[in-house]
């Protein structure tokens, strides 16, 4: 009996799975080798001529062969997808440390973003955004808030006057908010007041004629130190993280007391003053004309100040130089 | 201020306590470290020697050989300080010795002389600043002693500062006193005991005015103009005083040891009785500075027989200055009145160490403590020759007991505190008071005018406490997440223009008088009579100006075209329109858009702008936004308009005329506006018009008239709303053609009933009817092509 020479199919099988270039060639190879028309199916179709021996030992052979060149082409298959999908990943290999899309920040300027952020702080425990008028009596700047005209603390700011009677100025703090808002609402008051104020200083890296405060007033019955201390602690906190330490001086302010001024331990182990406070001076509350009942705290935060120690801006002029470079970061 | 830890060892004993807990007192005792310095000895082997002669170097003319002795052993030393003679007493480094920050002092050869160490000035030895040559000490300081015994210089320089309303801490004895009670150290007395020896020459007199207390003096004969002690030109130094002559010196030294300050006159120059009144208008005195200052009637003075010859408190005068060749003195020592020293200062702008105490207000009891001081001090130096004190008080100031609830302690700090802690910290502070069940009374010392009311004491006794021994509650405000309408109105704008590209900028407030004409001459600025300098005279009256200048620095110097916004307030003459007695106010946005930015659209482009694109970015903002042409400065002509929110006036916005563009220097056009926010409320803004949807069918036509130039398109789609007012209608231009000859506006008007179907004559009579009323009431054409009703 003639039997294929099986080395001779598998020899050329080997070199038709050499030379696939597409997927879709593995299942004519398939075909082509143990299909209808492929060699081996010739074969079977003589089995029944053979003797039963022979047919026996023939119909192992085959199925032996069979099961081979399926399982080569199988294999074969497996490799060549492996092998494309390895290939297509070697291909793609990007620099990632190129910015094609290059940051341009939120287009909001970062002053109104610190002062967004602070007056979130404080409508999450109950303030309410006031304002008041920047170009202010000389009274609401000083006198009503306890500093009369022979005061020292008048002339420790530089006033910019916009009369010769020095009746009108520039306000130097938003505190003259607290007198404006009490003067037109009852107690009690919530509120936060963010704002410009203005000094007699050239614009250079650490000072600027213009800068932003917020000021801020809590006025009800029974509002006590422990009180201003809390509060105060919990918008560190908000605003620096909570594991920021803080800690409360005596200092002086003429419409508060007792006053204090807040250090917070910057990373380098530095305390930091960052704002100014104080029980409301009750001199304050009678020129206003609230109920002797009432009584509270108030604060001052400078928002330049805040904004320098929180991105490490170096100098004050460039939040009023509004560079593309600066505006583009934040 | 400078505060010295050995100095302040001479009112309490803290010699012993580290610097870093005395650091850690001041601060909360409300005395802010603005810096410190910790000196350690940093020299070695340095000898008190006395010049025994002085002769040429042979070969070098800057320099002298001395001989010296210093105890052991006679040393030829070359030195180039030429400020003393022989017998002078000196510091020397002997060979193998150290000088400040470890320099080392051998022997060697100077131009063929061998210099055996170096005498050595103030700076040399890290005492304190002085280039004016070696340092000589006193006659009596025995040679050969070990320089480091005679003179330590392990010391803490703190510079600290004092809030205005204490006065009574601007001295070593002020601090002191605050440190005795966080140390519970008493305060030493220091007492001192005079003998004097010789009569009072001169008359002095607090005269009738009420602004000056008690006048004290006291004469000084038989001493020598020469510098002052070693301790107390260290001390001096220290604190940041330049060291004069022992008059002056010791004069300062009082200052800042207790806080009184004194004056000294040459007692010669003096010729009747020394008083104390206001000046008159236009009375002149010529002070210390040779300058002849003209007085008001609001300046204290000094008059000798009636002629001016001091500012009180403020500065000496010329004529009756201590120089060289004065051989008496007239000490004086005072209490002004706070007020009228600091009115004087502040309008001849002389501050001093002086007038900064007398307007914080001194220790009304004090002044002869400052005589007695200053006497001591001069003695213990030098054989003098003085009087007693010669005084003249005024019936003595004196405070008021001040009863208040103990209860008030807890009401305003939330703390109880004990009896026992009240009473100590009391009578610590030396607080004259008596503490009962439930009430505090109190009696302010002479030194503490800043204890007038029950608060004061609160708030002394809440720092004594400790701040940070407080606990802490959080109470929660009555407006939970209502940040209030200012405030949501300028995050409206801001989401919607930042989330547009628009840039935020924050710009000064101030505009030169030119800037602010350009665009709103017809307002009168605010002017600050004090201007720091020219381009910041005004107020501004306007954004614009800011936002182009903002504009063209980042297009010149980062060469980008970028749109910008601005919510700030702008400022004029005219009345406030809450407030009395203040200048109008508006809170203002304003914006700029230009014709092409750097910035690409999604083909790649530049993203380029016109008018439609400035009334597309105002309707975003109001939707409901009216136009209405206007002719206004530094604007083009045609593209000028008047902004209306429900017919009331918002604001302007328009094109940058091409001269303006021009003299701005800028190659691209610009759009701008700008709307005051508080003409309008956020809810008319945000009001969304519901349309109900018909179920019926649409008909469609496509018009097309022939208008004028100036014609307005919304308001033909506004009409013809108005012709359908049962309908869903949805009215829009699709064409504007114009040529030099006509103008073609093209309109599509696709109408839908509520409740039918059109026929086709229905539809037909609709179409007419439009057209009718459109051409009557503009008396345009319709164009016969392009009209078809689908």
């Amino acid at each position: 009996m003639a039997e294929l020479n099986f080395d001779k199919v598998l020899a050329s099988l080997r070199l038709r799975l050499d030379e696939v270039i597409s997927e879709n060639e593995f299942d004519e190879i398939s075909k082509e080798y143990l299909g209808k028309d492929s060699l081996l199916s010739d074969e079977r179709k003589k089995l029944s001529t053979l003797s039963k021996e022979d047919k026996k030992s023939y119909g192992e052979k085959l199925n032996q062969i069979n099961k081979s060149i399926s399982e080569k082409i199988i294999k074969s298959k497996q490799d060549f997808i492996e092998k494309k999908y390895s290939d297509l990943e070697d291909s793609e290999d990007e620099d990632v440390t190129i910015n094609w899309v290059t940051k341009k920040g939120t287009h909001r300027h970062i002053i109104s973003q610190v002062m967004d952020e602070v007056v979130d702080i404080f409508s999450s425990i109950g303030y309410k955004v006031a304002y008041g008028p920047e170009v202010e009596t000389s009274w609401h700047n000083f006198d009503a808030l306890n500093t009369p005209d022979w005061h020292p603390a008048r002339y420790e700011s530089d006033t910019l006057y916009t009369n010769t009677n020095l009746e009108t100025l520039l306000r130097t703090q938003t505190s003259t908010v607290q007198i404006r808002h009490m003067e037109n609402n009852d107690p009690p008051a919530y509120i936060v007041a963010p704002g410009r104020v203005f000094r007699s200083d050239q614009l250079d890296a650490t000072h600027s004629p213009v800068f932003h405060q917020l000021e801020g007033l809590a006025i009800d019955k029974n509002l006590k130190f422990t009180d201003l201390k809390g509060t105060l602690e919990y918008f560190v906190k908000q605003f620096f993280g909570s594991e920021i330490e803080t800690k409360f001086i005596p200092h002086f302010f003429p419409f508060t007391e007792p006053s204090a001024e807040v250090l917070v331990k910057w990373k380098n182990g530095e305390w930091l003053e960052i704002l100014g406070c104080g029980m409301v001076d009750p001199n304050v509350l009678k020129h206003v004309g609230y109920p002797e009942e009432f009584q509270g705290f108030a604060w001052g935060v400078g928002i330049e100040r805040l904004a320098m120690l929180k991105y490490q801006i170096d100098h004050i002029k460039n939040f009023y130089d509004n560079d593309i470079r600066f505006l583009e970061q934040f | 201020m400078k505060i010295l830890k050995s100095w302040l060892n001479d009112w309490i004993d803290i010699e012993n306590i580290d610097s870093n807990e005395i650091s850690d007192a001041l601060e909360s005792l409300g005395f802010e470290i603005e810096s410190r310095i910790d000196k350690i000895p940093n020299y070695k082997n340095i000898v008190v020697g006395k010049v025994l002669d002085i002769y040429e170097h042979p070969n070098a003319d800057k320099v002298r050989v001395t001989k010296v002795d210093v105890g052991s052993k006679v040393y030829e030393i070359v030195c180039g300080a030429w400020n003393f003679d022989i017998n002078a007493i000196v510091p020397v480094a002997l060979p193998n010795s150290e000088i400040k920050d470890g320099f080392k002092i051998e022997k060697r050869d100077i131009r063929g002389v061998e210099s055996n160490g170096m005498i050595c000035s103030a700076s040399e030895l890290d005492l304190w600043d002085d280039h004016a040559g070696i340092l000589k000490l006193s006659e009596n300081t025995k040679v050969g002693s070990d320089f480091a015994k005679i003179y330590s210089s392990v010391d803490t320089i703190w510079e600290i500062g004092v809030t205005p309303n204490r006065g009574d801490c601007m001295s070593h004895l002020g601090i002191a006193r605050e440190l005795s009670r966080y140390f519970e150290t008493p305060i030493k007395s220091n007492e001192i005991k005079l003998d004097p020896n010789i009569e009072n020459v001169i008359k002095v007199n607090s005269g009738k005015t009420k602004f000056c207390n008690s006048y004290l003096s006291v004469e000084i004969e038989n001493f020598d103009i020469t510098d002052s002690d070693i301790k107390v030109r260290y001390r001096l130094s220290s604190v940041g005083v330049r060291v004069i002559n022992n008059v002056v010196d010791y004069t300062n030294y009082v200052l800042h040891d207790i806080g009184q300050p004194l004056h000294a006159f040459d007692r010669d120059k003096l010729f009747g009785t020394v008083s104390v009144r206001k000046a008159k208008d236009n009375e002149t005195l010529k002070t210390l500075d040779e300058q002849t200052r003209k007085l008001s009637n609001e300046d204290l003075i000094i008059t000798d027989n009636d002629t001016p010859i001091a500012l009180a408190g403020v500065m000496g005068g010329y004529n009756s200055e201590v120089t060289e060749s004065t051989k008496n003195l007239l000490i004086e020592s005072a209490y002004f009145d706070k007020v009228s020293i600091m009115k004087t200062s502040r309008r001849l702008n002389l501050i001093s160490d002086a007038s900064i105490r007398f307007e914080r207000g001194i220790d009304y009891e004090l002044q002869n403590k400052g005589l007695e001081r200053f006497i001591s001090v001069f003695k213990n130096d030098q054989n003098i020759y003085y009087s007693k004190i010669s005084s003249s008080k005024k019936e003595s100031i004196s405070y008021e007991e001040v009863t208040f609830d103990k209860d008030d302690i807890f009401k305003i700090l939330g703390v109880e505190m004990s009896d026992d802690f009240i009473k100590n910290t009391l009578s610590q502070l030396q607080i004259k008071s008596k503490v009962t069940s439930n009430k505090i009374t109190f009696k302010s010392p002479s030194w503490r005018y800043d204890l007038e009311r029950p608060i004061d004491l609160i708030e002394e006794l809440a720092k004594h406490y400790g701040f940070n021994n407080f606990q802490s509650t959080l109470p929660v405000g009555n407006n939970l997440n209502n940040k209030g309408e200012y405030w949501y109105k300028r995050k409206y704008i801001s989401e919607l223009l930042s989330s547009n590209n628009f840039y935020e900028i924050q710009t000064l407030s101030f505009a030169d008088s030119e800037s602010n004409k350009i665009f709103s001459p017809e307002k009168n600025p605010v002017t600050v009579i004090n201007p720091i300098d020219q381009t910041q005279e005004n107020l501004r009256t306007n954004l614009l100006f800011s936002l182009i200048n903002t504009y063209k620095y980042n297009y010149e110097n980062n060469s980008v075209s970028h749109k910008y916004y601005e919510i700030n307030n702008i400022y004029d003459d005219g009345k406030h329109k809450l407030y009395k007695n203040i200048p109008n106010q508006e809170y203002s946005l304003g914006f700029l858009i230009p014709e092409y930015e750097t910035n690409t659209d999604s083909r790649g482009e530049l993203i380029h702008n016109d008018i439609h694109s400035l009334t597309n970015f105002i309707k975003l903002l109001f939707p409901q936004v009216q136009f209405e042409q206007i002719s206004r400065p530094g604007f083009h002509k045609n593209y000028s308009y008047i902004l209306k929110l429900n017919n009331q006036i918002i604001g302007f916005m328009g094109k940058l005329s091409y001269k303006a563009q021009s003299s701005f220097n800028l190659d691209n056009s610009l759009y701008i506006m700008q709307i005051n926010t508080e003409n309008f409320n956020l809810n008319e803004v945000e009001v969304i018009k519901y349309q109900p949807l018909s179920s019926f069918p649409f008909i469609k036509f496509d018009l097309s008239f022939s208008v004028k130039n100036d014609f307005r398109a919304s308001e033909l789609i506004e009409y013809i709303e108005t012709l359908l007012p049962n309908n869903e209608n949805k009215i829009s231009i699709f064409d504007n053609f114009r040529n030099e000859k006509s103008r073609n506006l093209g309109i599509r008007i696709v109408t839908r009933n509520y409740n039918k179907t059109y026929t086709d004559t229905e539809s037909g009579d609709i179409l007419d009817m439009i057209v009718e009323n459109v051409q009557s009431k503009y008396s345009i054409k319709l164009n016969k092509s392009g009209n078809d009703a689908t």
